[in-house]
């Protein structure tokens, strides 16, 4: 009976579908009907058809309608003219025709820009302004903070001030608890006297300006292991590298990343998660989240950096697999309590990411992607450790730190960063780019300029976007405000810190650098106490329990 | 008569693409194996499994495999299908596009709480 229906049912179908596939649709219905016994099956079989008509039907005789022929407004002549519309695909002539035309005219385009902008380059480009020597000046007495260390030394200055949320992983405290009462940081370089110097000559060789991705996959040919000094929590930066990591070529390339952004603690989750496995994502994050050398939330880019890996590992299932290795000290925080539980760690931060790199990476014969934030890599005074380490036990790495247009002071931008693609990696030696000054590039003018020049600090430099353009990503007030997670985090500051802290939630994403203030001056006069320094920052790292 | 456009790929194309993965598949083993690998979420009616059939057809994302010599009596109406191998290319794109999208509701914790 319901075949008979059915071919009924059918002729509401356009006369082509059904000499096509009239046959075989009442076949389907009838082997249904055939499979699926019962009153509720039966009442299913006769529901699903009336939806599938419903919705079919309409579509179809739209496809099925024929093509009308359309009348010109216009009449030429004696005669009038018809055009004929008829769907069709573009002929291939046509695509070539009209990309070549597009091609010569955004060739054109792109030449006049070019052209426009070296000519003003050439004129307007005079060194550091009055302004500009100003606003050093005034960075050089404020900021000769390492940015990591700005929160909490602000917050020592005036225990009342409440914490804003940075998402930024700041690193660590030892340039409060290590550098008396002048912090180390970018200040431990020194400041030229009388202000930066001009070290850009316009007359310096033209820098190689590569598409990061290809940059990147040459560095990994060339190199066993590649350094990225990273800017925390930078929103254009993870994009890129969340791009990277899907690259066939990088990872095929790529046998581990080893990443700060991790607490070794937690390596075992991570090895399955990063592998494909169903874990709990309770139990992964705890790896970001629980971060030794990290004040204050991490900005969840991390986890979707772990994520992005994941999913390149899925996506080449069979095929060559990446790994992520955990770089931070293996510190518990549920077991670490005071500032003395916590010294051992901090102390040790590079030395083990560098004996990481040894047994995991260099031990193993394997090519890797190193990432940690910037001030960890930059060659101040020659390698910084863990490069040195490295080294020492054979490797050759290339180094590559992400920096800005910002050439002196804050205000200080350099246009001719602005014809280059983004993101973009430029080798530093031999150019002007290599010539510029490090610090203010690195920090999007946040410090000073000094006599360390970019091609002394590393080997080629990423650039994701100018300084003002640069956002950083902060993780949302939702998941800290009255959440066990949030108080955990206030617990860790006020250990961090020596004193409760209280966290303040503001935008998700805020300016990556935003211009320095001057910070609060304490209400007594006196400069306020430092944080005193653990006793436990000289002993050893304890020993490494098994990884979770 | 228009093409029936297939970009972005529809759900049911997709769904069909990925039956016929694994063999060569008439409409019923189709509809039934689509049945299955979405836990019963997805019956596809006639109309919409022919319908997508011969949009795939005419854009050659499968092909008509030939007639198996095994017919079983009554089963003369069915016709088989196959991948071709610009089908299986777009069925791992569109897979690939789904996990990105997967990736990103994972990021932003929209699936807190399950396995992921």
């Amino acid at each position: 009976m319901s075949e008979k229906v059915c071919a009924l049912l059918l002729r509401l179908y356009p006369a082509e579908f059904r000499e096509a596939y009239g046959d075989e649709a009442i076949q389907l219905i009838h082997d249904r009907a055939r499979d699926e016994q019962g009153m509720w099956a039966k009442l299913r079989l006769w529901i699903d058809l009336a939806a599938d008509l419903a919705t079919v039907l309409p579509r179809a005789h739209r496809r099925a309608a024929p093509v009308r022929a359309t009348v010109s407004p216009q009449s030429i002549g004696v005669a009038p003219r018809f055009h004929v519309l008829q769907p069709a695909t573009p002929r291939l002539s046509a695509v070539a025709y009209g990309g070549i035309l597009s091609a010569v005219a955004f060739g054109a385009l792109f030449l006049w820009f070019g052209y426009s902008r070296n000519y003003r380059e050439l004129h307007t480009w005079q060194g550091p302004t009055k302004h500009d020597l100003i606003a050093l000046s005034f960075s050089g007495r404020h900021s000769n903070v390492r940015r990591e260390s700005e929160m909490p030394l602000a917050a020592v200055a005036n225990p009342e001030r409440k914490i804003e949320v940075s998402g930024r992983p700041a690193h660590t405290l030892l340039s409060s608890w290590q550098g008396g009462s002048e912090p180390s940081g970018f200040h431990a370089m020194g400041l030229l006297p009388g202000g930066p110097q001009s070290s850009v000559e316009p007359q310096s060789a033209q820098p190689n300006v590569q598409a990061a991705t290809a940059a990147m996959i040459e560095a990994s040919s060339s190199h066993d292991v590649v350094m990225l000094g990273e800017v925390h929590g930078d929103k254009q930066e993870y994009q890129w590298l969340n791009q990277l990591v899907m690259n066939r070529e990088f990872s095929r390339r790529v046998d581990d990343i080893v990443v700060e952004f991790g607490n070794s603690l937690y390596q075992k989750s991570v090895d399955r998660y990063i592998g494909g496995q169903e874990v709990p994502i309770e139990q992964v994050e705890k790896a970001w989240r629980n971060m030794i050398g990290a004040v204050g939330p991490p900005s969840p880019l991390y986890g979707e950096f772990y994520a992005a890996v994941r999913a390149a590992n899925m996506k080449n299932r069979g095929k060559h697999q990446m790994r992520i290795v955990l770089g931070d000290p293996y510190g518990d925080w549920e077991k670490i309590k005071d500032a003395e539980d916590l010294g051992p760690y901090l102390a040790h931060r590079d030395e083990w990411y560098a004996q990481v790199v040894k047994d995991e990476v260099l031990a193993k014969k394997h090519h890797a992607l190193l990432i940690m934030g910037s001030g960890h890599f930059l060659r101040r005074n020659g390698p910084a450790l863990v490069e040195s380490t490295i080294r020492a036990a054979g490797a050759d790495p290339y180094l590559i730190v992400m920096g800005t247009n910002a050439v002196g002071g804050y205000d200080n931008l350099d246009q001719r960063f602005d014809s280059w693609p983004i993101p973009a990696i430029i080798a530093l030696a031999g150019n002007w780019v290599g010539d510029l000054p490090a610090m203010p590039v690195v920090s999007g003018g946040t410090a000073p300029a000094t006599p360390l020049k970019l091609s002394a600090a590393a080997d080629a430099l990423l650039y994701v976007g100018s300084r003002d353009s640069l956002v950083e990503v902060r993780m949302p007030g939702a998941e800290l405000d009255g959440t066990p997670y949030g108080n955990e985090i206030a617990r860790r500051l006020a250990i961090q810190m020596g004193h409760p802290a209280h966290l303040v939630f503001g935008q998700t994403e805020v300016p990556q650098f935003p211009r320095p203030q001057p910070p609060p001056q304490p209400t007594s006069g006196a400069r306020p106490p430092l944080l005193p320094m653990p006793k436990s920052i000289h002993d050893p790292l304890p020993p490494r329990p098994p990884s979770q | 008569m228009p093409k029936r456009k297939l970009d972005p790929l529809p759900a049911a194309a997709f769904q069909i693409l990925l039956a016929l993965t694994d063999g060569d598949r008439h409409g019923y083993s189709i509809m039934r194996q689509v049945e299955e690998q979405t836990s019963g979420k997805m019956r596809l009616g006639p109309g919409t499994l022919y319908s997508s059939i011969q949009a795939m057809l005419e854009a050659e994302l499968i092909e008509e495999a030939t007639r198996r010599g095994d017919v079983e009596p009554g089963h003369e109406r069915r016709r088989y299908y196959r991948l071709t191998a610009a089908g299986r290319k777009r069925a791992r794109s569109e897979a690939e596009r789904l996990a990105d999208v997967l990736r990103v509701a994972r990021a932003r914790k929209i699936l807190r709480g399950d396995y992921v």
